[in-house]
């Protein structure tokens, strides 16, 4: 065992000194650089609930849309039919604006129609509809964490 | 006849005990001790002893990176300063703003000279970027230090995008919303890019502070090093880029060659081309006084513009920021027009993959332009090809940059500068 191995080659010593020493230099770097990252995702959030009360049926005119700001959503009733449509532009974030026929974005101007499609601009989806239900206090909910088709209604 | 007396009352200073504890050389006097000036003071053995005319000479260069340097000097300066009052909270932030306007003594032209001064660094990194193309400095052996500089510039966008948020006015509320929503488009990791800049899914406290750490330590602390390390490069690369390079002069010392019976300095074992290889010492100047004296009439100019601009004009400061609403048109300040006007063709085509390709094609241009023809000289017959190529593209980065800033009105619609804005068609 001992007669046969020539300096240059690698001894078993050697071989696991090696090994071992970049597994834990290569375990540390990795084990830091994961460990900062983690760090800077939050694991509690203080934002506000997406789900929210808007209000008794009554509250809104029949045929109307009334955008609420707080939560940046237009809540839109037709008879007794209601629904909520997302404020907040699909492209980059912005507040939309409504106009006579439908919603303009102001931030880079994408057009929308009443149903929330786009009809021209750099927006790559069409705003969303949240689903609305009735809370047993007989107020409109509204779960801005849940999106429905455009043609779910909540009928009162 | 005898000196002038400052000069006279400063030698006698320097010649005293303590003055000599402090100048390890005084002023110099023999050529000798102007070489030393320049080795044994911190601030100066950076600098070569001796430095070629032409690197002096402003037409060459216009001091394009050192004016960079000095803005960011007083960005530095002017930042800490403004340290001592803002407060990084959605609620206190913009009424710091309002008392450094209005209440702290000179705190308006600080805050003044900040926004100006990283206007200006952002113009004039910029400006030297162009500098560094047209005249081919960034071929071998200076390519690494081409790839700094394209990290520099990224870091001063960086360092202005993170600065102009920290006041909380509508400016600095959607220019977040917009640009965490633009990262958001990154294939793969977009939505958790954006997690992770903004602390959690909306604009708040978690991302103002986020964005103060960045700004007041981080990129500031990167950028330092990088500036350190990008002065460094330009000395060990063989100083400024001139005509008469001496080629590829790579001089590899094999240690086990040496002759064993001479006494080597470490000088000697210096790898690469060094300022003295192939030069003709005619050429050479002592930097002290011509380089240094040059330096510092450079920064009283960039210090005299930046104070100009801070007396006469002030800093924007828009109202408080709403986040319900944005302003109408919502713009961001003129070197993100293009970017903006980019991306409202495509979020991803604008904000992501037209900037990302022209990131990697800048990082990678000194590993593909690689012939070695026409360094040191302005517009260089020879790099017909590569300088039309960039001048094309720069001058489509002004183009949208210029129909961004002037031809976009209400809605980011269309509107002929000459024409008077329309009244806000649509209420809020």
């Amino acid at each position: 065992m001992n007669e046969a191995t020539p300096n240059k080659d690698l001894s078993r010593r050697g071989f696991l000194e090696i090994t071992f020493g970049w597994l834990a230099a290569t375990f540390a770097v990795a084990a830091s650089a994961i460990a900062s990252v983690r760090f800077l995702v939050p694991n509690v959030l203080y934002e506000p609930s997406l789900l929210f009360k808007a209000g008794k049926p009554d509250d809104f005119p029949e045929k109307s849309v009334t955008f609420m700001e707080d939560e940046r959503v237009f809540l839109v009733r037709q008879g007794n039919t209601f629904r909520c449509l997302s404020a907040v532009c699909t492209h980059l974030g912005c507040t939309v604006n409504r106009t006579e026929k439908g919603y303009h974005c102001p931030c880079h101007g994408s057009l929308f129609d009443d149903q929330g499609k786009v009809e021209s601009g750099p927006a790559p989806h069409p705003l969303p509809w949240f689903l609305v239900t009735l809370s047993k206090d007989n107020r409109l909910l509204v779960d801005k964490s849940q999106t429905v088709l455009a043609d779910k209604y909540l009928v009162v | 006849m005898s000196a002038p007396l400052p000069k006279r009352l400063w030698q006698k200073f320097e010649r005293s005990r303590v003055g000599r504890s402090i100048f390890r050389v005084g002023l110099p006097e023999s050529n000798l001790e102007r070489s030393q000036a320049m080795v044994s003071s911190f601030l100066l053995h950076m600098q070569p002893a001796k430095v070629n005319r032409h690197s002096l000479r402003a037409s060459y260069s216009f001091g394009l990176g050192l004016i960079s340097l000095y803005l960011f000097l007083i960005l530095v300066g002017t930042g800490v300063l403004l340290m001592f009052y803002y407060v990084p909270s959605t609620e206190r932030a913009y009424d710091t703003m309002k008392d450094l306007e209005f209440v702290v003594s000179a705190g308006l032209l600080m805050r003044n000279m900040h926004r100006w001064a990283a206007h200006l660094m952002v113009l004039f990194v910029l400006l030297h970027l162009c500098r560094v193309f047209y005249t081919g400095a960034y071929k071998r052996p200076r390519e690494f230090n081409w790839v700094l500089g394209v990290g520099l510039f990224l870091l001063t966008l960086a360092l202005s995008f993170t600065g102009y948020l920290l006041p909380w006015d509508q400016l600095a509320f959607w220019a977040i919303t917009v640009g965490t929503s633009i990262a958001s488009y990154a294939p793969y990791i977009g939505p958790k890019l954006r997690y992770l800049m903004l602390g959690g899914n909306v604009v708040g406290q978690e991302a103002l502070i986020r964005f103060y750490a960045l700004h007041v330590f981080v990129l500031p602390a990167v950028a330092g090093l990088m500036v350190a390390i990008h002065l460094w490069r330009v000395r060990k690369d063989g100083g400024l880029s001139h005509p008469n390079e001496p080629g590829d002069v790579v001089e590899q010392v094999d240690l086990g060659q040496l002759p064993t019976n001479k006494t080597y300095g470490l000088m000697e074992l210096a790898r690469g081309t060094t300022l003295q290889v192939g030069q003709n010492p005619d050429d050479e100047v002592f930097s002290w006084p011509h380089l240094v004296f040059r330096e510092l009439l450079l920064f009283l100019i960039v210090m005299a513009v930046v104070l100009f601009l801070a007396i006469f004009w002030n800093a924007p400061l828009e109202e408080f920021a709403n986040p319900i609403h944005p302003p109408n048109p919502a713009k961001a300040p003129w070197y993100f027009l293009g970017l903006q006007e980019l991306v409202s063709y495509s979020a991803f085509w604008g904000g992501v993959v037209v900037p990302g390709l022209l990131v990697t094609a800048l990082l990678l241009l000194p590993y593909i332009d690689r012939k070695r023809q026409g360094v040191g000289r302005w517009f260089a017959r020879e790099r017909r090809v590569a300088i039309t190529i960039f001048t094309v593209c720069l001058l489509a980065a002004i183009a949208f940059t210029v129909i961004g800033t002037y031809f976009r009105g209400p809605n980011w619609g269309w509107q002929e500068p000459w024409k008077r804005p329309p009244p806000a068609a649509e209420g809020h």
